[in-house]
């Protein structure tokens, strides 16, 4: 079960972040930001094969003792972060592979609603961005956009700060 | 001539995801542009209007359908053979007054607001006012004069989406003379 999943602009701040509430946040957090630069090491040392090779689930960025963490970066750059527990052993490559995939399709329904501007935050309260194994992550795992104008969210959403970085 | 002469009553099937996009890119600038959520209602009905002008020629040539005789024969053809020729979906009809001018298209599927999130609570734009332009306008083209408005909208929270047809009696009214 994932325990923290982040979804990182091209330039590097966030525009979703949810982990586990009962843990302590802000060490995910941190995690998701040190793993940025395994993300762009991998990146840019895929980058000198053929672009067609490249693919976009980058594996393990790299494990501690309690977690791993494992990365997705998209063609436009946008990355996704998905720390998992360790002790979970039963998760397998494939798996964390079609989680990703999920997320990806999720935020490509983000996207593609007409009152959100890319870049914005990705609020949760909508039904459209479903965290693929909601239960580690809080009752309401899901997300929609957070557009500017008008029409900006109204849901309140459970536990989870975001933070600017 | 755009058109060849003779034309077959074919549906050339694209990727609707574009058609969606589109139409949503138009909503959020006029949304944009214009503050009030009624300028854009407004504006959205304006623009079907002149879609449904022009729309009901090209329905007519390739539906062939007979003379209707009654309110809800047209309705009938407008659920299940406009809606199905452009969008793909079939809402249902039902009548809602005993005079038999006032009917209602439930849409339980609407293919343009597939990537949309619910508005906000007290928002009063109408998403989809465009379609409700169109069968205003078609329907005039036709000789028949209609009041369409969105009863009910999924995105406001409803728990259906309902377009409301009002056939307005005109003054002048010799004979019911229409072919749709």
């Amino acid at each position: 079960m994932a325990v923290c999943i982040a979804v990182i602009a091209k330039e590097n701040y966030p525009l979703y972040i949810r982990s586990t509430p009962t843990e302590n946040e802000l060490k995910f957090h941190y995690m998701v930001h040190t793993s940025l630069d395994v993300v762009d090491e991998k990146i840019s040392a895929m980058g000198k094969a053929l672009v067609d090779q490249r693919e976009l689930y980058l594996g393990l960025l790299y494990p501690t003792e309690d977690y791993k963490v494992y990365g997705y970066v998209t063609n436009s750059k946008v990355k996704f972060v998905m720390v998992v527990d360790s002790s979970n052993t039963a998760l397998r490559d494939n798996e964390i592979r079609s989680m990703f995939r999920k997320l990806h399709n999720s935020y490509t329904d983000v996207m593609c609603n007409p009152f959100y501007n890319p870049g914005d935050r990705i609020h949760p309260g909508g039904p459209y961005f479903l965290c693929p194994y909601p239960v580690q992550v809080g009752p309401t795992s899901c997300v929609r956009s957070s557009p500017g104008g008008p029409y900006s969210c109204v849901r309140s959403s459970p536990a989870g700060p975001l933070i600017t970085w | 001539m755009s058109h060849p002469a003779h034309r077959r009553p074919e549906y050339h099937k694209i990727n609707k995801d574009l058609f969606v996009l589109t139409y949503g890119a138009l909503v959020a600038q006029l949304c944009k542009d214009y503050e009030k959520d009624e300028d854009v209602n407004q504006y959205l009905d304006k623009m079907g209007y002149g879609i449904g002008t022009r729309l009901v020629e090209d329905f007519l040539a390739r539906s062939c359908v007979g003379r209707c005789h009654s309110y809800s024969e047209i309705t009938d053809i407008i659920a299940q053979v406009a809606f199905k020729m452009y969008l793909g979906i079939t809402p249902s009809v039902t009548c809602n007054n005993s005079s038999r001018n006032e009917f209602s298209l439930i849409l339980d599927k609407n293919p343009l607001v597939e990537f949309v999130e619910e508005l906000p609570a007290g928002s009063s734009l109408c998403y989809c006012n465009l379609l409700c332009g169109i069968i205003r306008g078609a329907l005039e083209m036709v000789h028949l004069a209609a009041d369409v408005t969105f009863l009910q909208d999924r995105l406001k929270g409803d728990s259906v989406t309902e377009i409301g047809i009002t056939f307005l009696k005109k003054r002048d009214e010799k004979k019911y003379r229409w072919k749709k």
